[in-house]
């Protein structure tokens, strides 16, 4: 007998009571805001997240460019091969691939915001590299504001509706923290320093 | 210390050292109840908070009660998303698994993100011992990885290590770095950021943990702060999820029902920064992410606790609840338990995992002062249950025999109420006229256990509760 069929008898042996029902689940009321924008970009920036809201995705790069200029970094960026990136970058310069051991700037598109938590939802693929969301010493992020769910269960609802199915979903929530020392939290502890959401205005 | 060698037997005079150690005190003077005053925030925010820990609480009795076919259902979706699924009835097993992995990935290096199962497990030591490098990654293990120690607490590994201790650890560490630099919070996290970032890059191999495994897609779930987890498990060829078969929640609704109450029980926090699932290795087109996906389910003991008045523990979802709000954890520090779990949690996990003879102190390190089934996520009755070590232990004969003597002169004391009401209306009596000038004791025979630390406050005149109940005639 194999390890598994141990374990999986030593279980059944003891736990066959297909009477405990499945829970109910109460959504809060966190997860049903009056204005899902507005909370959205509320619960990011308690998170230090920041924002720009744009108009529509033409004043992409000149928001991007301002971003940069604004934060004094390289007019250098990296992405994924999104469609959405396919732009005029103008002055900024864009290079595609995987995420390399320094990169000063990254941009993924995120596939929802969560209303619940400011979180950012992203779907892994040669589009959006997982590791551009972790390897950014200030990570950009773009999400449409008609892509914005609710809370939790919304977010897999319309995912399923989409027929999405990525290996790996980041749900990111702020730039990266630590407090192991002196119990005193810090940014930026191994993904990114900082995130700048830059959200679509399309509906 | 380690998963091996526990020193869990020798938990007094552990504590005596802690409470002796002045790094430990100030580093946990320093930590505070910042954790317990951050959730009671987390928890006002949000008014269905209660009622969700409810749920929560009915959803892994769930789980608990149908463990084998969800386990089933978890392993074939794994299978179908091009994941292995590899079963670990014991440490041991789970350190070969681990091992045979890392030897065909040929790995020199393996990155790790902050996983309890593999401490459990004693994975790293049995990495070292066969010539791999294990690398942690969380800042705070990473820390105590240096110090030759295990983690002191399992969300924040390394919050009994004062900051002086940090700066001094990181420049005899960190050679490559002009000693006489200077070193400040961001210099020191800059530091170990860049230092990890390249074992990153080089490691063969990344394990992490899992918070959560998905059945009904066959996801693991990695909840954290610092992105390493990330980083470990997207940048090395190979990832191993090591997980213990209780993580597992039916479905996506489920997993947002845990991470509802997870981080707002941990840290306070609304969300954690990183809430990552995956499923399986990279896809064709991907760019990045692990050519092979690897999960251990780890039994360990698990099992042998299915159907006994200890199940409900392994409803845990190693949150620290418990810990931030232990008086005891938080004067010795979570070295003193002297294995893998610290707190409340620990002292319902250890006697269970290693035995009662060797972890049969630590249910007794309590007031039961009740806090941390107060503040557990999922309402486990952990009072309850070190009352059940304790009596098991009792029955066991391993009790201390003094503590023996005693209860058992109480026992055949307070089954006689007359007698039992005489010799304490002597006592009161006593204690009452002795003490009636300072009002309290700072030393009694037989009581230095308290008096040492705290005067005994002196019974007021007028007898004991049942003497005054019985002189005012059962009345108030």
């Amino acid at each position: 007998m194999s390890a598994r069929d141990r374990i999986l008898n030593r279980i059944k042996r003891v736990t066959v009571d297909a009477s405990e029902p499945a829970p109910a689940r109460t959504k809060p009321h966190l997860a049903q805001p009056q204005d899902r924008v507005a909370q959205f970009l509320a619960q990011a920036e308690a998170v230090q997240a920041s924002a720009t809201r744009i108009g529509s995705l033409d004043e992409l790069p000149g928001a991007v460019a301002d971003e940069l200029r604004n934060r004094n970094l390289p007019a250098a960026i990296r992405t994924g091969t999104d469609p959405m990136f396919d732009r005029d970058w103008g002055t900024v310069e864009r290079s595609t691939g995987a995420g390399r051991m320094k990169e000063p700037v990254t941009m993924t598109r995120a596939e929802a915001g969560l209303a619940e938590t400011g979180s950012l939802a992203f779907a892994s693929g040669p589009d959006n590299p997982v590791t551009l969301n972790f390897l950014g010493e200030t990570h950009f992020a773009v999400v449409k504001a008609s892509d914005l769910a609710d809370g939790f269960e919304d977010l897999w609802a319309a995912w399923r509706t989409k027929g999405l199915d990525p290996r790996t979903v980041n749900l990111v929530t702020g730039p990266s923290r630590s407090g192991d020392l002196g119990q005193t939290i810090q940014l930026g502890a191994h993904g990114p320093v900082a995130l700048h959401i830059f959200l679509v205005d399309d509906i | 210390m380690s998963a091996f060698s526990p020193t869990t037997p020798r938990f007094k005079e552990n504590v005596r050292e802690a409470l002796a150690n002045e790094n430990i005190q100030t580093a946990m003077s320093t930590a505070g109840g910042g954790f317990a005053t951050a959730r009671a925030k987390a928890r006002d925010a949000m008014p269905e908070f209660d009622t969700i820990r409810d749920e929560a609480r009915d959803l892994k009795n769930h789980v608990l009660a149908n463990l084998g076919d969800y386990l089933e259902q978890y392993e074939a979706n794994v299978t179908r998303s091009g994941g292995v699924v590899h079963w670990a009835e014991t440490a041991e097993d789970a350190r070969a698994i681990v091992l045979d992995i890392c030897r065909k990935a040929e790995a020199r290096t393996v990155s790790k993100g902050k996983t309890m199962i593999s401490e459990e497990c004693g994975i790293n030591e049995h990495l070292e011992a066969n010539g791999i490098e294990a690398v942690e990654t969380d800042l705070g293990e990473y820390i105590v990885q240096m110090r030759g120690e295990a983690p002191s607490h399992i969300i924040a590994p390394a919050v009994h290590v004062t900051l002086d201790e940090v700066e001094e650890l990181f420049r005899e560490r960190h050679t490559h770095l002009p000693p006489d630099r200077r070193m400040d919070l961001e210099t020191m996290l800059a530091e170990a950021r860049g230092t990890l970032r390249e074992k990153y890059f080089a490691a063969e191999v990344g394990i992490t943990g899992a918070n959560m495994l998905v059945a009904e897609t066959g996801q693991s779930v990695i909840v954290t702060n610092e992105g390493n987890g990330d980083l470990t498990q997207s940048l090395a060829r190979v990832h191993i999820v090591m997980a213990s078969i209780e993580k597992i929640v039916p479905t996506l609704d489920d997993a947002s029902t845990v991470l509802r109450v997870l981080a707002r029980s941990a840290t306070g926090q609304t969300a954690s920064v990183y809430t990552t699932f995956s499923a399986g290795p990279r896809r064709a087109e991907d760019e990045d992410g692990p050519e092979e996906y690897h999960v251990v389910l780890v039994d360990n003991g698990r099992t042998n606790m299915l159907g006994t008045e200890f199940q409900d523990a392994l409803r845990c979802i190693r949150c620290g609840a418990c810990m931030n709000h232990c008086p005891v954890y938080r004067a010795v520090g979570g070295h003193a338990y002297g294995w893998v779990y610290p707190g409340p949690i620990g002292s319902v996990m250890t006697p269970a995992l290693i035995g009662v003879e060797k972890g049969g102190n630590l249910p007794n390190a309590s007031t039961f002062c009740g806090r941390c089934e107060a503040v557990c996520p999922m309402r486990i009755p952990l009072p309850k249950m070190m009352r059940h070590w304790r009596e098991k232990e009792f029955e066991k004969g391993l009790t201390p025999g003094a503590t023996r003597w005693g209860l058992g002169l109480w026992r055949r004391l307070a089954a006689q109420p007359r007698l039992y009401g005489a010799v304490v209306s002597v006592m009161n009596r006593t204690l009452s006229t002795l003490g009636r000038w300072r009002g309290n004791f700072d030393w009694l025979p037989l009581a230095s256990g308290w008096t040492d630390h705290r005067d005994f406050p002196a019974p007021p005149p007028g007898g004991s509760f049942q003497a005054q109940w019985q002189a005012r005639g059962g009345k108030r």
